[in-house]
């Protein structure tokens, strides 16, 4: 029984970034070619069996079909881990390993008569599918733009350092491509674009200063732990649909803004000089608390849009449905916007300003 | 007949407003320079035929474009250029939109409307794009990629890397000329007429040399300098080189419909062409040149100006047979030959005698761009 998975020969292997990795290549036969035609940023699963028990682990493609290159994972040694450990050990050219066809929505399809700004957010292994992505864009998009921010620890565990550089090199004009360390090294000559994390200021830094040309602007984000989060909250805070931001999701880091209902408070309002108590119910904003209290606060739009409402929050705490209205820096010194705000403390003082 | 449309193509209101709805609304419309919108919360509006769009810069610094009627009671939405900042609120009833055109807010909703779905009554998108620096729109949000309709004549158009050479504001012009688009257009692409109508403005290109076609609806067309021009051309050059030293003559390509350029080794411009009445037509002319300081223009003036003095720019007319001191065709500046020309041609199409004779070899770009017009309100039809 096959179960969908193919058996495939490794056509060759290759040591990544000093062993820390390794790049497996697959010989494709003729017959399942068509079967394993994948997409820019799709998945294998591989299955092996290890002292009797098998393991099934996906992958993420680091080749890309339309430059014509063979079917290539890229597996970084995870500390501890079975699979990692054994592709990087043992595995070796000739050896035939259990392939599942591709599969994966994490993909960018290319065409030539598109033209697009694709945009990059990686970090370590999280390039895997991105490169091959990136490059689908060069062969098959030569209209189409694309700008890679690249988080590593340091120069020497960049993953595909030299082919990213020979994209540079060959595509200069179409790719660009900015590398963030976090830890760099003192003594290594090599240059980067920014110390430090492929964080909010990073995604709102790569795309000031490669704003789109080409206005179908999309963007990808891959990377390990918060990184995917961060990125999308960067790209949003932009107000970038999120239709156009695609991640690679694990399945196991969704996560969604549930609505929030507040509950109910008593709240003291400072108002044109005069303070007042309000009750405000569960579910109910602090505007609205005001406006049935009889009080004349100030508001237009009751959407979070105009920041007519603006208050301080001096003690307690509220959750914004909407906050468009506010910039970053004026949340973080306590304004809200009170058509927005339902209270999270049983207890709240509020200064208008 | 003017060859293959009828006068009443150039004069009747029924021809134009056919052209508007099916040509001009339902193309790649011309709505800038990319400069034009450059930061978030810029905005411009443009009219694109029937419809009039605009198009915002977001906080991504990605351009979106949508027309410019408010869901509510239909009100144009913005002025034509100006600075929002994250929202975009109709001055009538202040419904408000986001940058993404979605509306978020109705003033007392509740009380108004009882039960609103906003997710119905967003801002309705257009398309946007920048192509060879320039800012298009299209009416219909699902106009696909700009090169199906640019791409195969991308590479046509002269070695020019518009986005690199900044605006030569000064050169910024409107002007309206009284005849049909078309006519402005046919005077554009009419090869046969340079050498004569321009014998003294445009003689330092070689006429007899230039290579021209149409890829599509589109109209391409490259001549190279006369040798007296072409011999150590940077010496005669009015302005300095914006293309490679290996590289010259001149491009004037009109893509449909009536998005014409002009770029030659020392500068890049267009020239739009938009129809505002059967008989009236507005050109508008913007160029760049070359990324280079105040004194090298100077120089590079100074330098070729001897060549000049010598080569003689001048009026097709002389002097004395001028009827006035501002007479176009003794003006030697063949934007004003070419505006007489068209206006000189309009006036006749009234007349009951009015008749053409055989076309040029160098008028057959006439004859096409005739037949796309009319395959064009043919297919729409």
């Amino acid at each position: 029984m096959n179960h969908g998975f193919y058996p495939l020969t490794v056509q060759d292997t290759r040591e990544e970034i000093g062993g820390l990795a390794k790049s497996v290549i697959f010989r494709v036969p003729d017959e399942l070619r068509r079967i394993f035609a994948w997409r820019a940023g799709q998945h294998v699963c591989l299955r092996f069996v290890i002292d009797g028990h098998e393991q099934r682990r996906s992958y993420s493609i680091s080749s890309s079909l339309v430059s014509g290159d063979p079917l290539q994972i890229t597996v970084k040694r995870v500390a501890g881990g079975l699979i990692s450990n054994h592709i990087n050990d043992v595995l070796e050219r000739g050896d035939v390993v259990d392939v599942m066809a591709p599969y994966g929505t994490f993909c960018l399809d290319t065409a030539p008569n598109l033209r697009r700004t694709h945009y990059f957010f990686g970090a370590g292994s999280g390039i895997t599918p991105l490169i091959s992505m990136i490059r689908s864009v060069m062969c098959n998009e030569p209209h189409s733009t694309a700008y890679l921010a690249y988080g590593n620890r340091n120069a020497d565990s960049i993953l595909f350092r030299e082919p990213l550089a020979g994209l540079v090199e060959g595509h200069g004009e179409r790719f660009g491509l900015s590398h963030v360390l976090s830890a760099p090294s003192m003594w290594s000559g090599f240059s980067y674009w920014r110390k430090g994390t492929v964080d909010r200021e990073a995604v709102e830094a790569l795309i000031a200063e490669n704003p789109p040309y080409a206005q179908d602007a999309q963007y990808y984000v891959c990377g390990p732990g918060n990184m995917n989060n961060t990125v999308k909250a960067g790209l949003m805070l932009l107000d970038v649909p999120a239709s156009r931001i695609h991640m690679e999701n694990f399945g196991a880091e969704v996560e969604s803004d549930t609505s929030v209902s507040g509950i109910a408070a008593n709240a003291r309002i400072h108002l044109d000089g005069r303070t007042h108590d309000v009750r405000i119910s569960q579910n109910q904003t602090v505007l609205e608390a005001m406006r049935n209290a009889g009080l004349s606060p100030p508001y237009s739009c009751q959407s979070g849009v105009c920041g007519a409402c603006r208050a301080i929050v001096k003690d307690g705490a509220v959750h914004m449905r909407a906050r468009m209205a506010l910039e970053d820096g004026e949340i973080d010194n306590g304004h809200v916007l009170t058509c927005q705000s339902v209270p999270m403390t049983d207890r709240l003082s509020i200064q208008f300003d | 007949m003017l060859h293959h449309l009828p006068v009443s193509a150039y004069t009747s209101r029924e021809w134009f407003e056919r052209e508007q709805r099916h040509i001009f609304s339902n193309t790649w419309r011309y709505a800038g320079f990319m400069e034009d919108v450059s930061e978030p919360g810029q905005y411009i509006s443009v009219q694109a035929g029937l419809s009039n769009i605009f198009i915002v810069m977001g906080r991504d610094r990605r351009l979106r474009a949508f027309h410019n009627i408010c869901r509510h009671r239909g009100t144009q939405l913005i002025r034509a250029v100006g600075k929002v900042q994250k929202a975009l609120t109709c001055p009538y009833h202040d419904w408000t939109y986001d940058l993404e055109g979605n509306l978020i807010s109705v003033p007392d909703e509740e009380r108004e409307f009882g039960r609103l779905d906003k997710s119905c009554l967003g801002l309705k998108p257009a398309s946007v794009d920048i192509w060879k620096s320039m800012l298009f729109v299209h009416p219909d949000p699902d106009a696909g990629s700009i090169m199906d309709w640019f791409g195969e004549v991308d590479s046509l158009i002269g070695p020019h890397e518009p986005e690199t050479l900044p605006e030569y504001e000064e050169a910024r012009n409107t002007y309206e000329i009284a005849a049909n688009w078309k006519i402005v257009v046919e005077n554009y692409i009419d090869v046969y007429h340079l050498s004569h109508l321009h014998s003294s403005t445009l003689h330092m290109y070689d006429h007899a040399k230039a290579e021209y076609g149409f890829v599509g609806p589109h109209f391409t067309f490259w001549e190279p300098p006369v040798p007296d021009y072409a011999e150590d051309q940077d010496s005669k050059l009015p302005a300095p080189r914006v293309i490679p030293a290996d590289q010259n003559g001149t491009w004037v390509p009109m893509l449909f419909p009536g998005i014409g350029l002009a770029a030659s080794e020392d500068g890049w411009n267009v020239f739009i062409v938009e129809p505002v009445a059967p008989d009236l037509t507005r050109v508008t002319n913007r160029s760049r040149v070359a990324n280079a300081s105040a004194w090298a223009f100077s120089k590079q003036a100074a330098r070729s100006a001897h060549f000049w003095s010598k080569f003689g720019l001048g009026g097709k007319y002389e002097a004395d047979d001028a009827t006035s001191e501002d007479d176009p065709m003794a003006s030697g500046d063949f934007t004003s030959e070419d505006i007489y020309a068209c206006e000189q041609q309009q006036k006749s199409l009234s007349s009951p005698h009015y008749e053409v004779g055989p076309a040029a070899v160098g008028e057959s770009p006439v004859l096409t761009h005739q037949d796309v017009v009319l395959k064009w309100l043919d297919r729409q039809q």
